[in-house]
This record gives structure tokens, C-alpha cells and sequence, in this order.
């Protein structure tokens, strides 16, 4: 649920870095990325995390290719055991359909993690555009558009995701346009409160003056200003789109079978929790879990990484 | 005070016509059109006649403006959310039953969540970076990454059957004080809501009450002598208040999809269970009733919110608009 930015304390986080030397004129001044690079590598959860999400995800798009498993084929699965405990042949057991559940685990993750991410991105575009116009023109059109804005997030969206997919389609297409296009609220919010900042500093009055168009100012000043929050709520918005996945998999809305994402998986495994299928909950669940709080670990690194208060000057 | 509640007021409701333009608007262009609610009110087999007639009766046949006027006037002229396509009931007739336990079930977590996280935020803030502090952020970390049902699914499978010691659901009467009945029930539901809540919530208020001990007046405070908890409970609390009713706010949407999920789970019948089972039957009315009707609950939350701080905050009041 991306809410607000997370007001970050400048003082503790230089002190943490260790930024607070003096500076030498002496040095070369360090590239900006390579100062961000710093940042971000200088916590060690930001690190494993990015570890571990490429590992899961180099998993889930090269272990299918590598180890092919059985995970579309209903008739050749059903005449496999079922539900069978881990074992050597099935590393993490079977699923109530035969399908192995280790290999499942990787298939589900290639839509989750790609849902993800693709929502994640119409997230961030959609958000960005709206909260800069908004917060860029002021005024009326940023009365209106707020308003507008308001009325979005009043509707729970979960209602509205569920109201959607129903009556419009269940493909995967649309499970990632529709949950891109109901998480973007909080980061248009987020975003518009950059805009309306950034707008009336000096830097971009003085362009003003100097006759730049409104669309030049977007884009050199407000944009890269606001970079730090556009990149952190995108982070989140993935986290974000994964859950709002899986929550629409319990109901029986997500990613249709025989193919599957990690929430409809998670929604047969704890079907099937009263008879003590423990492989078809547990790993998974820890998978995914870990997935989540690493992309949040990542955002909140971002967020250090592109406060530009902590760079040297 | 009079100008800055009204104000509000005048804005909460044009925020409720575009909400309604909104969720009017979105069903609207179904694929099929009108055959799709016909097929699922007559049956599949239902003659294109029929079909006909049936979306005559309904004023189908109209332009989208004309049937959305109509349903403005249905709805703010006479208070009616419309007839259900599937049940023959009214919208209204079938919402009132669940909105008060929906209410119940979201209210009493609201409580709790509130009641468990602004402190935990508070004393994270203040002891930062000890141990504690990370131990609190890491548990809220894999909550939140925790799927909701996952949650409640699991500890339905502890608390309700490994070991037996609470109800697997809450009171399932079907008149509105049958929640009452059996306040054990809730238990385990609201604890999901709540916990769901509180991991949500918590690094946000941490970060809210960070932001304010920097301040300069936290630092006037501790430099003129305060104890530190009175530092931190009379400057700092107080004006950490605005930006937590806000983020308060904004998570009231995520509440109310949370209790569909709780309710779900744990087979309660509230408004979440009759907006899935509605939406699968393309009973369109009952659906927007239900939407409109949870974003009414959502306004209404933010309004009250702001008007309490308003009147706690002269600050507020005054910057009101800007906000």
C-alpha cells in the first residue's frame, strides 16, 4: 500500500554513510550515480535483497528452461501421485493436480513477478504524468484533478479490481493494465506534492524567467527533482501489484489455469491446509514473503540512494 | 470553524458525484453490452426478444448520459440504489443487512490498529536503530508481505484446529444483532485485520514521528528542560497528529479490502462477500450500491478525521483548503 513518502531524517542517514568527512578539494568529485551506488550498497539489506530477488527471478525464467516440469499439461499431471510429499523425483512434493510443486513454484513466479513489475511500471508512468500535471499547473486544473484523484481513492480498490475482472475479462492482459491502473493513486498523490514543491523554487522560477516552456521545466527541474519519490513508490507499486495479485488469486480471479501465479497457489495450498500438505504452503509462502519485503528493503535503499540532500556537492 | 466544516462538506460531495461517475461508468462498457446482465438475470437460453424487453425495462435502451442522470436522481433525489438484477430484492434491501457488520468487523480493527500503532510508531521512533526497533520493523516487514488470507488462513489452522481454542467464525445470524451474539467469535478475524493493519501502518507512523523530533521546537522543548516524555508526548505526539490522520485516511480503502478478505476467510457475510458474489452474477445495481456506498463509509471517515483535527489544530483550520 504505498500511503505517503516515508519522511526521511538527512542527519541520521549521513551519519550512517559517513558522507560528514571534510571535503578535500583535492579529490575528483565523484560521479553522481557512483555516489548513489554508495549509498544504496552501504546497506547490506538493500544488497542481499537485490541478491535475492535476481536469484529468484533468474530461477523462475531459467529453471523452466533448464529442468522442464510437467506445468501445463492436466492429463499427464493427474496421473502423477498427487499431494505427494517431497521426495527425490519431486523435490517439493506435488500439488492436488500432480503438477510438481517446485517446478510450479518457478512457472507461478514468471507471471507474478512479470505482472508485477509490468503493473508496477503503468504505475509509475500513469502516477508520474498525472501528479506533475497536477502539481505543475496549480490552480483550478490542480483542484479539479485532485478532486478527481480524491474520488479514486475513496474506492477501495480491491472492490473495484474484483467488479472489473468479473464483468470485463480474466486474461492476463488485463489482470496487469487493470491492477497498473488502480495502484497509481498514492503515487500521483506523492508525486503532485514534489511538483507543487519544486515549482515555485528558485531554480525554477529563474527558468521561468529566463523564458523556458512549462514542458522544459518538467522536464529538467521537476522531473529529475522528483526522480526520488518516482522511483521509490515505483518500487513499492511492484511489491504492491504482486499482493494485489494475490489477493485476487485467493478469490479465484487471478492468472486462470492451467497457467498460475504465486496467490492462487498460495489459495490451493491453504485449501488443502487441514490435511497437513505443509510443501504446498510453506516454501512458497516463504518465497514469496521474502520477495515482497526485499522489494520493500530495495525501495526504502532508493530512497536513501536519490536524496539528493546526502551527495556531495 | 462553521466556513472550514462546510467547505469540507461541499467538497466531500462533489468527490462523491465523480465518485459515482466513476463507478457508473466503468461496468458500462462491457463487452456485449446490455446481453451480458440479460443472459445472467434470464439464463443463457433467454430469446433475443426477451433480451429485449428485459433491458427495455431496465431503460437500457437509453444513452449512457440519460441513464446516468436517472441514476443520479434514483439515488440523491429518493435514497434508492435501484433493484437488484438477480435477487428480487432492492439494493438497499440487500446491503443494510451486511453494512452493519462490515462496520463492525472494519471499525473495532480500525480501533485496535490505531490503538497499537501510533504507540509502537511512537517508541520505535524513539528508541531508533536499538533492537527492538529493528525487531518491530522486521515483524511488520513480513506481515505486510504476507497475502492476507495467508494470514488468516494460517492462524484460523492454529487458534481454531490445531488448538482448539477459539471459533473458527464469528456469528452468521441473519438479522444485524446477531453479531453481538458471540463477541468470541471475533477474535481471530479482527486480529487478522488488525495485525494486517498495524504491519501496514507502523513504519509510517515511525517515520512521521521521526520527522517531528527533528524539529526545532522538539529541540526547544528538550533545551528548556523537558523530560523526554513529555517532549515526546506534547510536541511531538501532537503534531505528528496531522500527518497520521491523513495516512489514517488513506488507508481506510485498504481497510475495507482487507475485511473482504477476513470476511472471505472466515465466512462472515458482510458487504465483501455480497460485492464478489454480486460482481460473478453481474448484478451490476447491487455492485455500484456497494461501491458507492463503501466510498460514502470512506469520505465520511476522512471528513469526520479532518473535522476532529480541525478543531484540535487552529492551524488546520485556517490552511484547511490548501491541504
Amino acid at each position: 500500500m504505498t500511503l505517503l513518502p516515508e519522511p526521511t531524517v538527512a542527519v541520521m542517514a549521513v551519519d550512517e554513510v559517513g558522507l560528514d568527512a571534510p571535503f578535500n578539494k583535492n579529490e575528483a568529485i565523484v560521479p553522481m550515480w557512483k555516489q548513489r551506488l554508495r549509498i544504496f550498497t552501504h546497506n547490506r539489506l538493500a544488497v542481499v535483497s537485490v541478491g535475492y530477488l535476481v536469484l529468484i527471478t533468474a530461477a523462475c525464467f531459467l529453471v523452466p528452461i533448464l529442468h522442464p516440469t510437467n506445468q501445463t499439461n492436466q492429463a499427464i499431471a493427474l496421473a502423477a501421485p498427487w499431494n505427494a510429499p517431497p521426495s527425490f523425483a519431486h523435490w517439493l512434493g506435488t500439488d492436488g493436480s500432480g503438477f510438481d510443486e517446485m517446478g510450479r513454484i518457478f512457472y507461478g513466479g514468471e507471471y507474478s513477478l512479470t505482472l508485477g513489475i509490468l503493473a508496477g511500471l503503468i504505475t509509475i508512468f500513469v502516477g508520474t504524468l498525472y501528479g506533475m500535471v497536477a502539481g505543475f499547473f496549480g490552480g483550478v486544473v490542480d483542484g479539479i484533478m485532485m478532486r478527481i484523484l480524491d474520488a479514486f481513492l475513496s474506492i477501495p480498490y480491491l472492490f473495484l479490481l474484483i467488479t472489473l475482472i468479473t464483468i470485463y475479462s480474466r486474461s492476463t492482459t488485463f489482470l496487469i493494465i487493470i491492477i497498473g491502473i488502480t495502484g497509481w493513486w498514492g503515487n500521483a498523490r506523492i508525486i503532485r506534492g514534489d511538483a507543487l514543491l519544486i515549482r515555485q523554487l528558485e531554480y525554477a522560477q529563474a527558468a521561468t524567467a529566463m523564458g523556458a516552456s512549462k514542458w522544459h521545466i518538467i522536464r529538467r527541474h521537476v522531473f529529475p527533482n522528483s526522480i526520488s519519490n518516482i522511483v521509490t513508490t515505483g518500487t513499492f507499486a511492484v511489491a504492491d501489484a504482486i499482493l494485489a495479485l494475490s489477493a485476487l488469486g485467493f478469490l479465484g480471479l487471478g492468472i486462470q489455469t492451467p497457467q498460475t501465479d504465486w496467490g492462487t497457489m498460495l489459495q490451493n495450498g491453504t485449501a488443502n491446509i487441514a490435511n497437513g500438505y505443509w510443501w504446498q504452503i510453506y516454501p512458497l509462502a516463504a518465497v514469496f514473503i521474502l520477495v515482497i519485503v526485499a522489494i520493500n528493503y530495495i525501495g526504502d535503499a532508493m530512497r536513501d540512494a536519490f536524496e539528493v540532500r546526502l551527495l556531495e556537492r | 470553524m462553521f466556513t472550514y466544516v462546510l467547505r469540507r462538506l461541499v467538497q466531500a460531495f462533489f468527490v462523491l458525484m465523480i465518485v459515482m461517475l466513476i463507478t457508473f461508468t466503468l461496468p458500462y462498457f462491457q463487452p456485449g453490452g446490455i446481453v451480458a446482465p440479460a443472459f445472467a438475470v434470464l439464463g443463457v437460453h433467454a430469446s433475443a426478444a426477451n433480451v429485449h424487453l428485459w433491458a427495455v425495462q431496465n431503460g437500457m435502451d437509453h444513452p449512457f448520459v440519460v441513464r446516468f442522470w436517472k441514476y443520479f436522481v434514483q439515488v440523491f433525489g429518493h435514497f434508492n440504489l435501484g433493484h437488484s438484477y438477480k435477487q428480487n430484492l432492492s439494493v438497499w434491501g440487500i446491503i443494510s443487512l451486511y453494512v452493519p457488520r462490515t462496520i463492525w468487523l472494519a471499525a473495532s480493527s480500525l480501533v485496535l490498529t490505531i490503538v497499537i500503532a501510533i504507540p509502537l510508531g511512537i517508541f520505535q521512533a524513539s528508541r531508533r536503530n536499538s533492537t527492538a526497533d529493528y525487531a518491530a520493523t522486521g515483524t511488520a516487514f513480513v506481515l505486510y508481505g504476507m497475502p492476507l488470507f495467508l494470514l488468516c488462513m494460517l492462524s484460523l489452522q492454529a487458534f481454531a484446529f490445531k488448538w482448539p481454542h477459539l471459533p473458527a467464525s464469528p456469528p452468521n445470524g441473519v438479522s444485524p444483532w446477531a453479531m453481538f451474539t458471540d463477541p468470541v467469535g471475533f477474535i481471530l478475524p479482527v486480529a487478522c485485520l488488525t495485525l494486517a493493519g498495524v504491519a501496514a501502518l507502523s513504519r509510517y507512523m515511525r517515520g512521521t514521528v521521526l520527522e517531528v523530533l527533528v524539529q526545532d521546537y522538539v529541540r526547544t522543548a528538550k533545551a528548556k528542560g523537558c523530560s523526554s516524555r513529555r517532549v515526546l508526548f506534547r510536541h511531538a505526539f501532537r503534531n505528528a497528529m496531522g500527518p497520521i490522520v491523513t495516512i489514517l485516511g488513506l488507508y481506510l480503502p485498504g481497510l475495507l479490502g482487507g475485511a473482504l478478505i477476513v470476511e472471505s476467510v472466515f465466512n462472515y457475510s458482510g458487504l465483501g462477500i455480497q460485492t464478489v458474489n454480486a460482481a460473478t452474477n453481474i448484478d451490476i445495481p447491487t455492485v455500484l450500491g456497494i461501491t458507492l456506498l463503501v466510498s460514502i463509509l470512506t469520505l465520511m471517515g476522512n471528513l469526520i478525521a479532518d473535522v476532529m483535527l480541525g478543531v484540535v489544530n487552529p492551524r488546520i483550520r485556517i490552511e484547511g483548503s490548501s491541504r
